[in-house]
């Protein structure tokens, strides 16, 4: 089984690169298997859709504009972004995760799982800074992701 | 009928967002303007950073172009401190350049702009044995048998049947201007999906030469940090090499058997669109592909010319050519920032000063560049056009070929389908110098040449630089002046400023603007053919906010008025 953790996000856009803080935080705070490859996808869209076909299961980090107080964590599965009502759109194709997920199922190489971990930004202007708070719940998510990545069969997980 | 507007928000499929309000009046487009509606703050964010760091976030603008950054920022220190750059450093460079500018043209050609053309429904009327026989005419590439197409319809088939063409099914299938025929629709869908294969063998190269993908790692003032050692596992050896050079190979196949004829197809059949969409036919194209320490010998040349006559062709001789530095300015007339006259991009300002969308005033970020007072035309199109006319045998022999293969002319050239026409004779073109460069690299390395940077310290005292780079989507240059190893300004002029540039001081048009007057819209309802416009630029506008939208809230609006 292979594990993929895709940070998405701009760093230049201070919160809106939450995802990218995630995965390097990740990274320095934890010794990871080779069956988990962290990935900093920036914003790199339909051109990311072969690190999602080379895994498994899938935990994206990013931010979301959902209803809700800046801070909030969300949590999506599959079925949220299959299921989902599929938005109106003049472009048929503007790429977003879920067009990249139903490109790869017609390609039949869909990951099993796929999650999107999304927290509801404070800021998107520009700066190379999260805000305090965004700041705070990089350890948690990134923490909460390792205790679930532990519970998982066969991946075993040391920190540095 | 009185004339309507149109407005398009969001138009572009991968960063920023790009809003194109047209006015319709008796079925064609009579006004446009372009507007890119976030604001990009590169320039602030890296006053008082280090000017050798810059290269590390000027790649962080844009998802898709994070490469072209990086080399633009570390040339304009390099040009500040006149630093040469050793020629293995510059070939690994060029292999860089050369691969990214392949996986951007693939993925563009096939996912970000072949449905203004391909409907996908219409491929599931198709026969696959028809299409088979079809697209074995047009080349022999191994992945067109009629199996494939066959299982690529019931795939398609039963993702319609259970309602999950969401992604296709809100588009424009039956448009009146769709016009291909079932087969030739389901092989571009097929190929659509290979494509993706493609895009990522060049990503795989870039990650193996950059030290990782999408952003690159080996980048240094004066040359690069990639370890190479023929021999030693540990870097960047033979092995590795070999590597590079097949996936190199198999991308060369893909261009050349798939995308190459599926251009041919889509060209041929859609021959109307080379007499839409001309608008600015000034062209800027910088030259690329340094075969020099200097950067002044180049593989692909560049130059201006004015007015879509190439008799009127003048070279850009070098990266350091008064001819190309002393005459770029931004007009800030119609963006929304405070300034007066034009600035050069070293004396560039950024001072937001945003106003709501007003057509007579301000409405756009993105300020009009400008090269001796004209607006210009960048992109593949313009580097197709000044190679050309400068005589480089290369780029006169593809682009000769497929004009004898569509029956066009260069005149044929200014138009929306020149500028696709243009992008895949570029891929042909960078698919072929990716394995001349790496020639280059491996036989230098072979006569001894060990040398990959010239290093250098940051002086205290004034320095401007500048990097030029002749990018996926155009000209792309960066402004740097710094003092006492901090930055002091810091201006990009990205291929976006100069094809979406709103009207300037004198009221003249942008490119995107230009482009879409005169453009037919059979309905201003589902405006396709705007879009197809629009699209033929590959639109970028770098500064993404791409949150992802759980609610399925509309994301593009049509509002006509």
């Amino acid at each position: 089984m292979k594990v993929l953790v895709l940070g998405a996000g701009n760093l230049l856009l201070s919160d809106e690169g939450f995802g990218v803080h995630v995965v390097r935080y990740l990274a320095q705070h934890y010794v990871f298997p080779e069956a988990i490859e962290l990935y900093d996808a920036g914003t790199l869209g339909i051109m990311a859709t072969h690190k999602l076909e080379e895994a498994d299961v899938v935990y994206l980090v990013d931010v979301v504009l959902a209803e809700g107080a800046p801070g909030t964590v969300l949590r999506y599965d599959k079925e949220d972004f299959m299921l989902s009502r599929v938005p109106v759109k003049l472009s048929p194709h503007q790429a977003g995760v879920q067009e990249m997920l139903l490109v790869s199922e017609l390609r039949g190489r869909c990951p099993s799982e796929i999650y999107l971990l999304g927290v509801i930004p404070v800021s998107i202007e520009p700066g190379v800074s999260l805000s305090p708070l965004l700041a705070q719940r990089v350890g948690e998510v990134a923490d909460g992701l390792v205790t679930e990545l532990r519970s998982r069969k066969g991946l075993s997980i040391s920190s540095c | 009928m009185a004339a309507r507007t149109i407005t398009l928000d969001p138009v572009t499929r991968i960063e920023g967002h790009l809003r194109i309000d047209a006015e319709v009046d008796n079925g064609q487009v009579t006004r446009a303007w372009s507007s890119a509606q976030m604001w990009r703050g590169l320039e602030v964010i890296l006053k008082g950073k280090q000017p050798q760091d810059a290269w590390v976030l000027a790649q962080r603008i844009c998802g898709v172009c994070t490469t072209v950054h990086a080399i633009a920022s570390i040339r304009s220190v390099e040009s500040a401190l006149k630093v040469a750059v050793p020629m293995n450093a510059n070939y690994i460079r060029n292999l860089i350049m050369a691969q990214h500018s392949l996986q951007d043209h693939i993925v563009h050609f096939y996912h970000l702009s072949a449905l203004d053309w391909v409907d996908v429904l219409s491929a599931l009327k198709a026969d696959p044995k028809k299409t088979a026989q079809l697209a074995q005419s047009l080349s022999d590439w191994s992945g067109n048998s009629e199996g494939e197409f066959k299982a690529v319809k019931e795939k398609l088939s039963s993702f319609a049947a259970g309602g999950k063409l969401g992604i296709f099914s809100s588009g424009y299938w039956g448009h009146p201007a769709m016009k291909l025929s079932p087969e030739v629709n389901l092989m571009a869908v097929s190929h659509y999906l290979k494509a993706l294969d493609y895009q990522r063998k060049a990503a795989q190269v870039i990650a193996v030469v950059g030290g990782k993908n999408p952003h690159i790692q080996n980048l240094v003032v004066g040359g690069v940090a990639t370890a190479i050692n023929v021999d030693n596992l540990a870097t960047l050896n033979m092995e590795r090499l070999s590597l590079v050079r097949s996936l190199m190979e198999e991308t060369r196949e893909f261009v050349r058997q798939v995308y190459y004829p599926d251009l041919m197809a889509i060209a041929g059949a859609y021959k109307e669109w080379f007499k839409y969409g001309a608008g600015v036919t000034n062209y800027l194209a910088v030259p690329e592909l340094p075969e020099d320490s200097a950067n002044t010998q180049f593989s692909l040349p560049g130059g201006v010319i004015t007015q879509g006559d190439l008799a009127k062709f003048r070279p850009i001789t070098s990266h350091s050519d008064a001819f190309l530095v002393d005459n770029i300015q931004e007009s800030v007339a119609h963006a929304w920032y405070d300034g007066g006259a034009p600035l050069h991009p070293w004396k560039g300002e950024t001072k937001p000063a945003y106003t709501d969308f007003k057509p007579d005033g301000k409405y756009t970020w993105c300020k009009a560049a400008r090269f001796a007072g004209q607006p210009m035309q960048v992109g593949p199109l313009a580097q197709m056009l000044t190679c050309y006319a400068a005589g480089n045998a290369r780029v006169k022999r593809v682009v000769d070929e497929a004009n004898d293969k569509l029956g066009i002319g260069l005149a044929d050239y200014h138009s929306t389908m020149g500028r696709h026409l243009a992008r895949g004779l570029r891929a042909c073109v960078m698919a072929d110098v990716s394995l001349e460069q790496l020639d280059r690299l491996i036989a230098n390395i072979a006569s001894g040449d060990q040398t990959y940077a010239n290093p250098v310290e940051i002086p205290n005292g004034e320095f401007r630089g500048v990097g030029f780079h002749e990018a996926v989507r155009g000209s792309l240059s960066h402004w740097m002046v710094f003092k006492d190893k901090k930055i002091e300004n810091y201006q990009a002029v990205v291929p976006t400023t100069w094809n979406a540039s709103p009207r300037d001081e004198q009221g003249v048009m942008g490119p995107y603007e230009a482009s879409l007057v005169g453009n037919p819209v059979a309905d201003p309802e589902n405006p396709l053919e705007v879009l197809r416009t629009v699209h033929s630029f590959d639109p970028c506008i770098a500064c993404a906010v791409h949150a992802v939208d759980p609610a399925g809230r509309e994301i593009t609006r049509v509002k006509v008025v």
